[in-house]
């Protein structure tokens, strides 16, 4: 009788110790192994930081100084700048203001011309130093103030504080394209410029579509070398570039020219229309190759008009024949075209070879490149004279307020691209962060710390070379090609495979819980027989 | 008393604003738009000879968006397999898309960028979302910005919430409603034209949840989108009818027409399509009646015409450098032709 009860007792218990280990396998030991295993992986990040970038607040500080002949003349000068920028939340001045020393005083006044003047306050103050100008009073002037590429400005005495303050504003630092650089939306400045990047191509491409009927001498690997090379050289602080050239020989462009009689010597010319001329890009575009570089590319195109068609002349959107020497245009974000062709006589030798004026189309292909670059050209002001630029150079002040407008671009960029991404894990739940995307977000969010406050101090260089690795990092961090790997495997999907996988074993490893935890108890299991 | 009063004021102002907004919207007959470019993303999903129909729906769409002005550099085709090359073509090197062989929309410009196997749901939420292999060339990327709209056209095979890409993987709603998500956020559109054309396609844009987007879909969730007719000569189905009835309405749009976007979302009646055509606009902002078709098949273009050349005085001279220049130049030939040499030497030998 004893016999068969411990039999079944110990059966019993054989029984409910497996079912105590498949218990243990699997709810104690798989679920937490499946939780582990299925959890998207991600870095701690510091979105506490991210979330406190205020993409408004950024403000650049800036040396200037007012040089003036008494103390009475640079308090009113200082004075009025002050109030004029106290409102400014991009740019913060810093004013020194001192009296200009008796000798250089004196040699200002004697000296003929301007830029002997320019030459003497570089002989007593550093005007190489970026982030820095200088006002300074010089009597014998004809306008109220005088500019030119240094980082100085002549005034002539306190009457001419306003035009001082205005060409400040408009034109040394021009505040409403700064402003611009960090605004929501994109202002007419940024939407010319090339977005901001580590390096640019730039190609000059000369089309020729017709070489049996022209010749055309032109070095373009010379004249790109020496003149945007020269330019280029000015910006490399800024940015790197690779520079290239190209001939694209029998590409034709039908513009739809009307013939229009005039008294020029051709005794015509050809008028194109404005709202034809993208077409041209298209049609460059298919020969330009200019996705062999990886960077972005400014195209840069000298179309050769044969004699049948020239001179070809463009009118604009209201039918107005344009006036310039250059028939040119440029299209934002991607480059500039000079339209240029063979003069009448030429036209009328035997065989027609054109040299074109390489000052005259490198000139306008600098003027259009300032502008993809982001220089803008600044407005004229009653009584200010703006010396009017003569050289492929840009002036120094120009290149220190691109370095400006790039480091606030870059810093809010970046800013934005983080928060973006912070928002997106919170909405998209399945993105993985794996540590080289943490890596470069928490870099980011340290160089854009770092550079916001070396933009407070002043020190303009390195605050841009620091929003750039932040501009850069965020990039990589939001373009990171890992981004993209749990996409593939969002909750539903893993619920559809792990769900068959576990029910059928789940089922009776649960139903058998109550069981036993019964057993554990001590009690007996009501399925003795009575008899 | 006081409260007649406020509801008397809130109805004023309403009232107010109401007038406001229609004082804006009478004079213009179309919304102006923001945008700054125009890229098309077109993707035909299936491969095989009999899905032949499908590589000429996204090749017929592909010839319209660029006769209407969208540059080569702004078009990212897709085309998962080459019916031109195939060895069942009994006319090689063409694909048709109309009855009689009237219109060879394979031609000699087409620029495939990607092309077979790179057609994967990897590649495609890779372009959509930027996050491409650093070394893929710019060709192959979707470069758009803030100010940019798309046209997105997506072909192939389809069911409820999935479009089977390549007979082995698919891409579902879900995925793609994020990967158009992720594109919002990261600023690469301002507003985009989603065009599909498959079985069940409007479960594909069901999922969306970005703003500006405007759908429109060939098919509602539980029916089949038709294939137009065969052509015998080729001996397959040569075109989708939600496709086909497209294309006979942009053949009449030119760059500078004024159709709009309703009239193209109204293009295909179920007497035509015998599908019933979705259309999802509550994520676009503008109103498709005011909005014109050229807003993304046409492309925008500014133009803006130099008149201050710089008159350069001192000409420059660059320092070389010199790594830039190798001192001898090397000297080239071709070989020639004909071994006339060779000739020679026989003949006296």
């Amino acid at each position: 009788m004893t016999k068969p009860e411990t039999k079944s007792e110990v059966e019993e218990s054989n029984r409910m110790w497996a079912s105590a280990s498949f218990v243990g396998v699997l709810i104690i030991i798989g679920l937490p192994l499946w939780w582990k295993t299925t959890e998207v992986y991600r870095v701690s990040l510091p979105y506490d930081k991210i979330s406190s970038f205020d993409t408004l607040s950024h403000s650049i500080t800036t040396e200037l100084t007012v040089l003036a002949n008494d103390e009475a003349t640079a308090s009113e000068i200082v004075g009025l700048i002050e109030k004029a920028f106290e409102h400014s939340d991009v740019i913060k001045l810093k004013i020194t203001k001192s009296i200009l020393s008796k000798q250089l005083h004196s040699t200002l006044d004697s000296v003929a011309d301007e830029v002997e003047a320019v030459e003497e306050v570089g002989a007593a103050y550093d005007l190489t130093k970026h982030n820095s100008f200088y006002v300074v009073q010089r009597k014998p002037l004809f306008q109220d103030t005088w500019l030119a590429g240094e980082r100085v400005m002549f005034f002539r005495d306190a009457k001419a504080a306003r035009t001082v303050v205005e060409t400040l504003k408009r034109v040394v630092y021009q505040t409403s394209v700064v402003e611009g650089a960090k605004s929501e939306a994109a202002d007419s400045a940024r939407q010319t410029r090339f977005p901001p990047g580590g390096g640019y191509h730039i190609v000059l491409s000369v089309v020729h579509p017709r070489p049996d009927a022209l010749t055309v001498e032109l070095d373009a690997g010379e004249a790109v070398e020496d003149y945007i090379g020269s330019f280029v050289d000015e910006l490399s602080v800024l940015h790197n570039f690779t520079l290239k050239s190209q001939w694209l020989h029998l590409l034709d462009f039908d513009f739809q020219a009307k013939e229009v009689r005039d008294t020029s010597d051709f005794g015509r010319h050809f008028a194109v229309r404005q709202d034809r001329l993208h077409l041209l890009l298209t049609k460059l575009e298919e020969r330009m190759a200019t996705h062999v570089s990886e960077l972005p590319t400014i195209n840069l195109a000298l179309y050769a008009v044969p004699c049948e068609r020239a001179p070809l002349v463009i009118y604009d959107n209201n039918d107005k024949k344009v006036q310039s020497h250059v028939q040119a245009f440029m299209s934002p974000k991607w480059g500039g075209v000079v339209l240029g062709g063979p003069s009448e006589p030429n036209c009328r030798d035997a065989r027609v070879t054109w040299r074109p004026n390489v000052r005259v189309v490198m000139g306008t292909f600098i003027s259009q490149l300032r502008k993809l670059l982001g220089i803008t050209d600044a407005e004229h002001i009653e009584g200010a004279h703006l010396e009017p630029l003569r050289s492929v150079t840009p002036r120094q002040w120009e290149i220190d307020n691109l370095l400006r407008i790039r480091t606030l671009e870059q810093l809010t960029s970046a800013e934005r691209t983080l928060q973006s991404l912070a928002q997106l894990l919170g909405e998209i739940s399945n993105i993985v962060i794996n540590d080289e995307v943490g890596a470069s977000i928490n870099s980011a969010v340290d160089s854009i710390q770092q550079a916001s406050s070396l933009m407070t101090q002043g020190k303009l260089v390195e605050a841009y070379k620091m929003s750039q690795s932040a501009f850069l990092a965020a990039e990589t961090a939001f373009m990171e090609p890992s981004l993209l790997a749990l996409l593939y495997f969002p909750d539903d999907q893993k619920y559809a495979i792990y769900i068959p996988l576990f029910l059928p074993i789940m089922f009776p490893v649960v139903l058998s819980l109550k069981n036993l935890l019964l057993w554990f108890r001590g009690k007996p299991i009501h399925k003795e027989k009575m008899d | 008393m006081y409260l007649t009063n406020t509801i008397y004021c809130v109805l004023l102002s309403i009232a107010a604003s109401l007038s406001f907004t229609y004082g804006i919207e009478i004079p213009e007959n179309f919304q102006k738009s923001n945008h700054s470019n125009n890229w098309a993303v077109l993707v035909d999903t299936s491969r095989f000879w009999f899905n032949y129909r499908h590589v000429a729906n996204v090749l017929s769409i592909y010839r319209s968006v660029k006769r209407l002005g969208i540059p080569d550099s702004q078009i990212i085709l897709m085309i998962s397999d080459d019916m031109a090359c195939n060895p069942r073509n009994p006319r090689p090197a063409t694909i048709f898309n109309n009855a009689h062989e009237q219109i060879n929309v394979y031609g000699d410009d087409v620029e495939v960028d990607y092309r077979g196997y790179e057609v994967s749901v990897e590649n495609f939420v890779r372009l959509l979302t930027g996050r491409v292999p650093p070394d893929t060339p710019r060709s192959k990327r979707l470069l758009t910005d803030e100010g940019s709209n798309i046209l997105i056209y997506l072909t192939g095979h389809g069911g409820d919430g999935f479009l089977k890409f390549q007979d082995s993987e698919e891409i579902t709603s879900q995925e793609l409603a994020d990967a158009l998500e992720q594109m919002w956020e990261k600023r690469r559109y301002n507003e985009i034209f989603f065009i599909i054309d498959t079985c069940q396609a409007s479960s594909m844009y069901e999922k969306f949840y970005s703003p500006n987007i405007l759908a429109t879909a060939s098919s509602l969730v539980g029916e089949d989108s038709l294939s137009h007719h065969v052509d015998s000569a080729i001996g397959v189905y040569i075109i989708d009818r939600y496709t086909y009835y497209v294309l006979e309405f942009l053949e009449n749009v030119h760059p500078n027409s004024k159709r709009s976007m309703s009239e193209f979302l109204a293009v295909c009646p179920k007497s035509a399509c015998l599908s019933t055509v979705g259309v999802r606009k509550d994520l676009f902002k503008r109103d498709p009646d005011k909005v014109p078709i050229t807003d993304f098949f046409g492309s925008v273009r500014p133009v803006i015409i130099t008149t201050d050349p710089i008159d350069i005085l001192d000409i420059p001279k660059r320092k070389k450098k010199p790594e830039n220049k190798t001192k001898v130049s090397e000297k080239r030939e071709y070989l020639p032709q004909f071994p006339m040499h060779l000739v020679q030497n026989t003949k006296t030998g």
